[in-house]
């Protein structure tokens, strides 16, 4: 799976959990302040992830450093580099 | 994300749940519905009988077995019962221990023993289970505090202290994730009998108590019961005081 794919899969993510607007999620987007989610949305993003990727993501101290919506695309990025079973996970 | 049992019930975790009030609230909500986990500290007599009368009220009994100061354990077991990240739909806190002194006297241990039991004991329980709930987006936690936690009680600081942190966790938890369907309760038990108040000079405590009875362990259940229940979906962050009139 593509970098590209990984975006498109978080994004959707975003836009399903949060009824965001798919042109507001760029990169540079601070998820607190830029897209309005608070702390405890925070929950929720994490286990859209892990149902879309296949991880269990609640012990991962790395997700708390998450500031941007690009800090959570390289997270997944790195993930799928670091984990071949995460990549495994994707291609379902 | 196991919160159901296989046939799909649902699961109350009663943590101290084989004796005492414990006993009682896991008895009530088998009654009420649920199927029942309920933790010891070991497998025994008193295990077994509950496991017979929640198997008599047509429910599925689960036994965790571990010591709630014992993170790793408790870690370990929630995890066997429930799944990484998993949750039950109610969770009572009522593991509780008191080790009774004059504050002059209090040793280290009796102070130790009864704050690592009370309150450290509701973090390693309680909080491997609020995730999942949040997921959820549905799930109830009730404490079991004290009348000694609400007004505290000569002789038992140590015990009046970690009753009081219950009560303080519980409001502050239900902050945090009430908007996520996550309620969130204590009750506060006065003069109930049981095997931990056994002891105590009936006769001494009458005269404080309205009701001029000692309360039963059923009576507490009760309360319990009604928090985990349909009819208190919009009571939240609150302290059921179960004491004849104790405190008032």
């Amino acid at each position: 799976m593509t970098r590209e794919e990984i975006i498109a899969e978080i994004n959707s993510i975003f836009v399903e959990q949060f009824e965001l607007d798919p042109a507001e999620l760029t990169a540079e987007k601070k998820i607190f302040d830029d897209l309005g989610l608070d702390s405890l949305d925070i929950v929720d993003l994490m286990i859209g992830l892990q149902r879309k990727f296949g991880i269990p993501l609640r012990q991962n101290e790395e997700i708390r450093k998450i500031v941007t919506l690009g800090d959570v695309y390289e997270f997944f990025v790195k993930l799928a580099k670091e984990r071949p079973e995460f990549a495994a996970n994707l291609k379902k | 994300m196991k919160r159901e049992s296989s046939d799909g019930n649902r699961i109350a975790l009663v943590i101290g749940g084989c004796r005492g009030i414990g006993r009682a609230i896991s008895q009530r909500l088998a009654e009420d519905g649920f199927d029942i986990a309920a933790t010891a500290r070991q497998a025994g007599p008193d295990s077994e009988e509950l496991a017979r009368q929640v198997a008599a009220a047509g429910r599925k009994f689960t036994l965790l077995a571990f010591d709630v100061r014992d993170r790793e354990a408790v870690r370990r077991e929630l995890e066997r019962v429930f799944g990484d990240g998993g949750a039950p739909e109610v969770a009572v806190y009522n593991a509780g221990i008191a080790r009774d002194n004059l504050m002059a006297f209090m040793s280290p241990r009796e102070w130790d023993e009864v704050i690592e039991t009370n309150v450290n004991g509701f973090y390693n329980t309680i909080q491997p289970l609020v995730f999942g709930m949040l997921a959820k987006k549905r799930g109830r936690i009730v404490a079991v505090s004290s009348a000694s936690g609400q007004t505290g009680q000569a002789g038992q600081v140590n015990y009046s202290a970690s009753k009081a942190a219950l009560i303080g966790a519980v409001k502050a938890l239900a902050r945090e994730v009430g908007r996520k369907g996550v309620l969130v309760n204590a009750v506060a038990p006065g003069f109930i009998h049981t095997e931990m108040t056994r002891e105590i000079p009936e006769e001494r405590v009458l005269p404080l108590i309205p009701l001029n009875r000692a309360g039963e362990a059923a009576e507490v259940a009760g309360a319990v019961s009604f928090l985990c229940g349909p009819d208190s979906s919009y009571i939240h962050g609150q302290v059921i005081a179960v004491n004849g009139g104790l405190v008032i």
